[in-house]
């Protein structure tokens, strides 16, 4: 299906919606395109590709949400969709107990079309292949007899989303991202390690082009390497300093998902109540800015056709803001932060983040850990959670190091943080100038998953409970 | 959703295969899938959403000399299968030879499972769910005071066929609903919460009703949570909890991660990885079992095999690929790009959950957490999402800002005991483990 198509079928879902009458509707096409491939211990293991491409109808009736999706082209199943939401939220409607007030907001009419220099569909796969294959030969280089698997992974994605509501929002956007990873295992007797470095971009195959092995596989191969011989790490609260990658997992994980609206207004996060209330040091400045050009996680509009911005959570430990989406907005009396996305066609538009990230300081590493006579350096964030109504958290680093009488020391393999929100905040001591905003991933929240970027400075707290072996 | 509907599914996908070997497939095998499904969701006490989602897809595997061209394509209309074949056949052309290829699975009969359909589940209307939700609200608020509760009820009608070009044809037709809530109980600047579930393929195995004051009981009982000393402990992970101990078992027993030298139990085939205690069978065939179904992702007749026996690792879990490059017999794990365990069930002990906690003079008791190891290096550290001190056999606070820690293949030799008592969900017994010896990392 062209674009043309989808456009006059939402806008003929659109009308009959005004026809009906309902408070509000809003119809969104999601379409994806993708491709992928895999080098595995040196050969092509797995080339494949899909597409998925559908439409999700959502309406207000009697105040409350209706929702109902199909994978269908035909612009009768479309109409169908539109009944079957408005049956769904009569359901909603008949157990509400506070009716939905909309924000207002512009009704954009606009295009946004993909940005990158090397269409990646436009590159044939024995390019793609090629490329791939030197990252892979690289890391075999560095790592030798220790590999006991080598696995090289390239994707590409084309979106595009086409969102028409009632209040006369009817825009399109397309986004063009890129993902190129190399994992490898290296094994030392009983000891086996393993090592992951991903790049991310909204943009096509210059990512591959501009991205030397050594930066990638490379950088991997060492990391594994140097695991073999790092030892587990201790147990206990110690002084800490987390590394980029850690603090951007932190501030998504602990404060992003606390800042987001409709965790806030559902009696879920810790931060309800706490606009203007100090809640972290002063060193401590949080943003998410779906603005950044080409990260991960920015986005021009919403899933609600909404322009998206930056928004500042913290400003130097002070909360100045959430996170809304058109709903949550309208129940707090403010502006929306273009942050409600939803993930495809099938689902609706929830308040997410976008590029979440701790601003940096003027302090470099080292003035950071020189008074630091036994604590850990955090590195290679991974993976992360938190339970909001408590602000409890954990992160996983893949790596770290010993501090020692303020210099770094030997090195530990990975480990688990946890802490509690407010508590690590108000514990933060400073913050470097050296910034990275290198965290590419996937978010999920209520079944769906967003693409999102986190990142930050260094950033020493006084101590953090560490879920060491030793 | 009906006969006529795996009918066409089966068509579709004989269509899908015939494409994909028309094209230049070697080998090719499809699979069509169609699912419709109606969720409630609560937020803050009160119904947030009410929604239905159907949708579709036909996805390929083409084989050219062993190497692997996938496509899916959503919908499911004779277009797009003849699509998915084609694409399929053209990107296997271009992926590499595999040497270790050699077919895939040939025909067989399939057994017979039970209560994978229930037409009352598949009849379930949008009111019906939010009563169930609704329902637990109250239920909820009733135990805890200003209970704040979250939650969603959720029924879903699947279908799927799947052929390869060697003969195989099969098909199934399931129902699943679910109930979750999650209770929120705050006293001043004090919060508790709890997260609790049920979830059957069968009417009569669901219990939507009470979860909503289970769960607040438990959030109740995590008010006045508090950080504890770091130690070496007994660590005791209740039925919520202790399946993530048995599922990085069968995680790093897939034959795939074993043979690509990325499991910490490669080349412990027949050797010791764990206490006399632990005992893990993986049975598909469990009527109405969540995991349950008729085979795997390959085609391959689903059957009931043991894990691990009294502490000895019996067999890798294998897909059709990884069983004929190892030489060994398939255990119908695959779930077409990937292997995953079924219905896991470790066997029970002889003492309760009780007896077993009494027993402990100093430990902790993890009722919510994740103790899933790396499956490479097999490296256990994980927040206690919930959980307990023991002190002198008794669970005397709950804790916060703790962790436990350890190495998998040292947890299960300390694993010390099993509970005889447990909770049952449909193809799933969770009973409460004991594991000595634990590193336990907290805040005091």
């Amino acid at each position: 299906m062209t674009e043309a198509g989808p456009r006059r079928q939402l806008a003929g879902v659109r009308d009959e919606a005004l026809r009906l009458k309902v408070e509000f509707a809003e119809a969104r096409y999601a379409a994806i395109q993708h491709s992928a491939l895999m080098l595995q211990d040196g050969r092509a293991d797995r080339v494949g590709a899909g597409e998925r491409a559908g439409m999700g109808v959502r309406v207000l009736v009697d105040g409350a949400w209706g929702f109902a999706s199909t994978e269908s082209p035909e612009p009768e199943d479309w109409l169908s969709c539109l009944s079957d939401a408005v049956a769904m939220a009569k359901v909603s409607a008949s157990r509400l107990e506070e009716p939905v007030v909309l924000a207002q907001a512009p009704p954009v009419v606009d295009e946004v079309r993909a940005e990158f220099e090397i269409d990646p569909t436009g590159v044939p796969l024995e390019r793609k292949l090629d490329a791939v294959r030197g990252y892979e030969e690289a890391s075999a280089r560095r790592a030798r007899e220790a590999i006991a698997n080598l696995m090289t992974g390239y994707s590409d994605s084309h979106q595009t989303e086409v969102v028409c509501n009632t209040r006369g929002a009817f825009l399109s956007s397309e986004s063009v991202r890129t993902i190129v990873w190399h994992a490898i295992t290296v094994q030392d007797g009983s000891v086996r390690q393993r090592a992951r470095e991903l790049r991310a971009r909204q943009g096509g195959f210059e990512l591959v082009e501009e991205m030397p092995a050594e930066e990638l596989s490379v950088k991997a191969a060492d990391r594994a390497l140097s695991l073999l011989s790092a030892q587990p790490a201790p147990a206990g609260k110690l002084p800490a300093v987390f590394h980029p990658s850690i603090a951007g997992l932190l501030v998504h994980e602990a404060l992003g998902h606390n800042a987001e609206a409709d965790h806030v207004l559902t009696g879920q996060s810790t931060l309800a109540g706490k606009l203007g209330v100090r809640i972290g040091a002063e060193c401590i400045t949080v943003v998410d800015d779906a603005t950044i050009p080409a990260s991960w996680g920015s986005h021009r509009y919403d899933s609600e056709g909404v322009l998206a911005g930056r928004q500042v959570l913290v400003e130097n430990g002070v909360l100045r803001g959430f996170m809304h989406s058109l709903e949550t907005a309208g129940k707090m009396g403010v502006e929306p932060t273009g942050s409600a996305r939803a993930d495809g066609f099938a689902n609706r538009p929830i308040v997410r983040m976008s590029n979440t990230m701790i601003l940096p300081g003027e302090m470099s590493l080292e003035e950071l850990i020189a008074d630091i006579d036994l604590g850990i350096l955090l590195q290679a964030g991974q993976w992360g959670y938190v339970w909001c109504e408590k602000g409890q958290y954990t992160c996983h680093a893949g790596e770290g190091h010993m501090i020692r009488n303020g210099q770094i020391a030997e090195q530990v393999r990975d480990v688990s943080i946890s802490g509690m929100m407010l508590e690590t905040l108000a514990n933060a001591l400073a913050v470097s100038r050296d910034f990275e905003m290198e965290m590419p991933g996937s978010c999920g929240k209520n079944g769906q998953s967003m693409s999102v970027n986190g990142g930050g400075p260094y950033v020493k707290v006084r101590e953090i409970v560490v879920g060491g072996q030793a | 959703m009906s006969e006529q509907g795996l009918e066409h599914l089966l068509a579709l996908s004989q269509t899908a295969c015939r494409e994909a070997t028309r094209a230049g497939a070697d080998f090719a095998d499809a699979m069509a899938v169609r699912e419709r499904g109606l969720s409630v969701e609560v937020e803050k006490n009160a119904v947030k959403s009410s929604d239905a989602r159907a949708w579709g897809s036909v996805a390929v595997r083409a084989f050219v000399a062993g190497g692997t061209g996938w496509w899916t394509s959503s919908g499911t209309s004779p277009k797009s299968a003849r699509e998915a074949g084609r694409q399929a056949a053209e990107l296997a052309k271009a992926s590499e030879p595999d040497p270790d290829f050699v077919g895939l699975v040939a025909p067989s009969s399939y057994p017979e499972v039970a209560g994978l359909y229930d037409e009352k589940i598949a009849a379930l209307s949008a009111s019906e769910l939010a009563g169930w939700v609704t329902g637990n609200i109250d239920s909820a608020r009733e135990v805890a005071d200003g209970a704040v509760v979250a939650g969603e009820a959720a029924a879903t009608t699947q279908e799927w066929a799947l052929v390869n070009n060697l003969g195989v044809s099969a098909a199934q037709r399931s129902t699943s609903a679910s109930v979750s809530v999650h209770v929120v109980v705050r006293r001043g600047d004090d919060v508790g919460s709890f997260y609790d579930w049920d979830r059957a393929r069968l009417r009569e195995d669901l219990e939507p009703e009470g979860i909503g004051a289970r769960a607040a009981q438990e959030a109740l009982k995590y008010l006045q949570s508090r950080t504890m000393e770091t130690a070496s402990l007994p660590v005791v992970f209740g039925p919520l909890a202790s399946s993530a101990l048995f599922a990085g078992v069968c995680a790093a027993a897939s034959a795939e991660e074993v043979q690509r030298g990325r499991s910490f139990l490669g080349g412990k085939n027949g050797e010791s990885i764990g206490s006399p205690h632990l005992t893990l069978v993986d049975d598909p065939l469990i009527p109405g079992g969540l995991a349950s179904g008729i085979c795997d992702g390959d085609g391959f007749p689903h059957g009931r095999i043991t894990l691990v026996e009294r502490g000895v690792l019996q067999t890798y879990l294998h897909s059709n690929y990884t069983a004929k490059k190892a030489g060994e017999e398939n255990t119908g794990h695959s779930t077409r790009g990937g292997i995953a365990p079924t219905n896991i069930i470790p066997a029970v002990g002889e003492r309760t959950a009780a007896e077993i906690v009494s027993e402990v003079a100093d430990g902790v008791y993890v009722a919510l957490g994740r103790p899933y190891p790396d499956s490479t290096s097999g490296q256990v550290s994980a927040l206690v999402d919930a959980g307990f001190r023991i002190e002198k056999g008794r669970l005397t606070y709950p804790l916060k800002d703790t962790m436990v820690a350890g190495h998998m293949l040292e947890l299960l030799q300390n694993l010390d005991a099993v509970s005889c008592d447990y909770r049952s969900e449909p193809g799933m017994v969770l009973p409460t483990v004991r594991v000595q010896g634990m590193r336990v990392a907290s805040g005091d």
